[in-house]
């Protein structure tokens, strides 16, 4: 498990613990990685982190467009395993959680920890820091500085 | 010194509670620096005593360093805190392999194959030992001893009680057996896998009952059609499992197993 | 057959059950629910269709068939657990003033019913 923030890491570590998830990643809703558990490869949280970012965005707006309040969440559900996404409000800002877990556990498990886990990271958030939006032309090196924290590579 | 394990070392010294210490033990092992590998990750077990990696990479440095006793206890923290450890189940099979207990070896294996079963070297692994079980025509021997697993005294917890050791499994946290016997009702010895499932069932029922408002749990009992279980934590790190027919009444069951509950803590208690 | 509400209807009615869900096993997530307050449903779908999951396996490895009946008993009361037909299990939160034995035989008749 790897956070660029040091108060992430207990609330993460906890769910990992009780969801018996197999791979996690928060990260915000622009797609920058937070935290990440379970990946080895930084192309693949590059690649997970656009697209759930993606997902979330196209699920809002589609949400927007039917009038109705956001949706709390997407489940994909595979044989061997399954995939939740969920956007969640933080002091820091919109965040999305991308989990990925295999029948060891369950998606009742898998919801009811994320739950607790964005409570704790709700209280844990230090408020005094706000982060400035991240401009375009600094992305890449910004990506480039997390992805070297989370791997250490 | 490297590049990477200097700025690793700077960055765990700027900031001495980061993670950065599962990095830095990691790359010191990969360039064979055991010693000084060890030193970091012994650290980062002590600050972090919950964190399943830190116990999973003492345990891989440990291992690298030929203390196996110490791996396998490393392991056996890291499964404790996270049952379905993939690299934790892989590394108590290999022990328990290299000790020649191959049944122990096949169901370490089995559960590091289900909780990944993406993992081709699970795969192979399961073959190799599975071939050496065939090679030999039994799963009782194999070579050289190069691990002890925890040694208890050869006297049954469940001496003068009724049923004696069959009936009875007493099980550690990481689901191996600590002493009693399991049959099925066609009469197969099920032991070593009923305990393999039980591995963290405290937890999860401390768990359950605590979400739920219900308080500490005390016992489960399971009714089914062919017989029924009842299970007990005798200590916070160990489950006792009873199993009898149906035809005995459930309240009895109750009662034949928190006498059994109460000699397995005493044995316990007995081991210091 | 009965409906969920039906079924719920009928183990609420036993004198110190203070909630009772139809859960879908394998997910863990509730299908239909009577619950007193101060009773998470959600929580209790999630927690014992996952003890349950794993208790099924300890049997199987037992030689057991899957059980028909939980009792998970705790200092405060206990959780109540009978599996019906098509993956949905019946859950019931109960005191510890509860009367088990009546408690354990509606469970087991409304489980039957379910499905």
């Amino acid at each position: 498990m790897r956070a660029l923030e040091p108060w992430v890491v207990e609330p993460l570590q906890t769910f990992l613990a009780e969801s018996s998830a197999r791979l996690t990643l928060l990260m915000t809703s622009s797609g920058q990685v937070v935290a990440q558990h379970g990946f080895s490869r930084s192309l693949d949280v590059m690649t997970a982190a656009a697209l759930g970012a993606g997902i979330v965005a196209s699920t809002e707006e589609i949400a927007r467009l039917l009038g109705a309040s956001r949706f709390g969440g997407v489940v994909h559900h595979g044989m061997h395993q399954s995939c939740m996404l969920s956007g969640f409000t933080t002091p820091r800002g919109r965040w999305i959680g991308l989990v990925v877990f295999g029948p060891e556990t369950s998606v009742g498990i898998v919801q009811l920890f994320f739950d607790q886990m964005i409570e704790q990271l709700v209280s844990a958030a230090p408020r005094e820091h706000v982060p400035a939006p991240m401009l375009a032309e600094n992305f890449e090196s910004e990506l480039n500085a997390s992805l070297k924290a989370l791997f250490g590579r | 010194m490297t590049e990477d394990i200097r700025s690793l070392t700077a960055r765990l010294a700027e900031e001495p509670s980061s993670l950065a210490f599962l990095e830095l033990a990691e790359a010191l092992r990969r360039r064979g620096q055991l010693d000084a590998a060890c030193k970091v990750a012994r650290g980062g077990v002590s600050r972090y005593p919950g964190l399943a990696d830190a116990h999973d990479l003492h345990a891989h440095i440990l291992g690298d360093l030929g203390d196996l006793a110490g791996a396998f206890d490393a392991w056996t923290a890291a499964l404790q805190l996270d049952p379905m450890r993939a690299g934790a189940l892989k590394g108590i099979a290999f022990l328990y392999y290299r000790a020649g207990d191959i049944v122990a070896a096949l169901d370490h294996l089995q559960r590091a194959a289900q909780a990944d079963p993406d993992d081709p070297s699970i795969q192979v692994a399961l073959e190799r030992v599975r071939s050496s079980v065939r090679a030999q025509g039994s799963p009782e021997t194999n070579g050289g001893a190069a691990v002890t697993p925890p040694t208890l005294p050869a006297a049954s917890p469940f001496e003068g009680i009724e049923g004696g050791e069959e009936g009875y499994l007493l099980v550690d946290g990481g689901g191996l057996r600590l002493g009693g016997a399991l049959r099925s009702p066609s009469g197969e010895e099920t032991g070593d896998r009923v305990a393999a499932q039980l591995a963290g069932i405290s937890r999860e029922a401390a768990r359950a009952t605590r979400i739920l408002g219900l308080g500490a749990w005390h016992s489960i009992s399971i009714e089914s059609p062919d017989g029924q279980l009842y299970l007990a934590a005798p200590t916070a790190d160990t489950v006792l499992l009873t199993s009898r027919d149906r035809a005995i009444p459930a309240a009895r069951v109750g009662l034949l197993a928190e006498r059994a509950s109460r000699a397995a803590r005493a044995w316990l208690e007995g081991l210091g | 057959m009965k409906t969920s509400g039906d079924v719920l209807d009928r183990v609420t009615r036993v004198p110190g059950v203070r909630g009772a869900l139809v859960v879908a096993a394998t997910d863990g997530l509730v299908v239909a629910e009577h619950l007193m307050d101060g009773v998470d449903g959600r929580a209790a779908a999630a927690l014992a269709a996952s003890l349950v999951g794993r208790l099924a396996r300890t049997a199987a490895e037992a030689g057991l068939r899957h059980p028909a009946f939980v009792h998970l008993r705790a200092d405060a009361g206990s959780v109540l657990v009978a599996p019906g037909k098509d993956d949905l299990v019946l859950v019931a939160v109960v005191g510890p003033e509860a009367n088990m034995g009546l408690a354990r035989l509606e469970m087991l008749d409304a489980a039957g019913r379910l499905g």
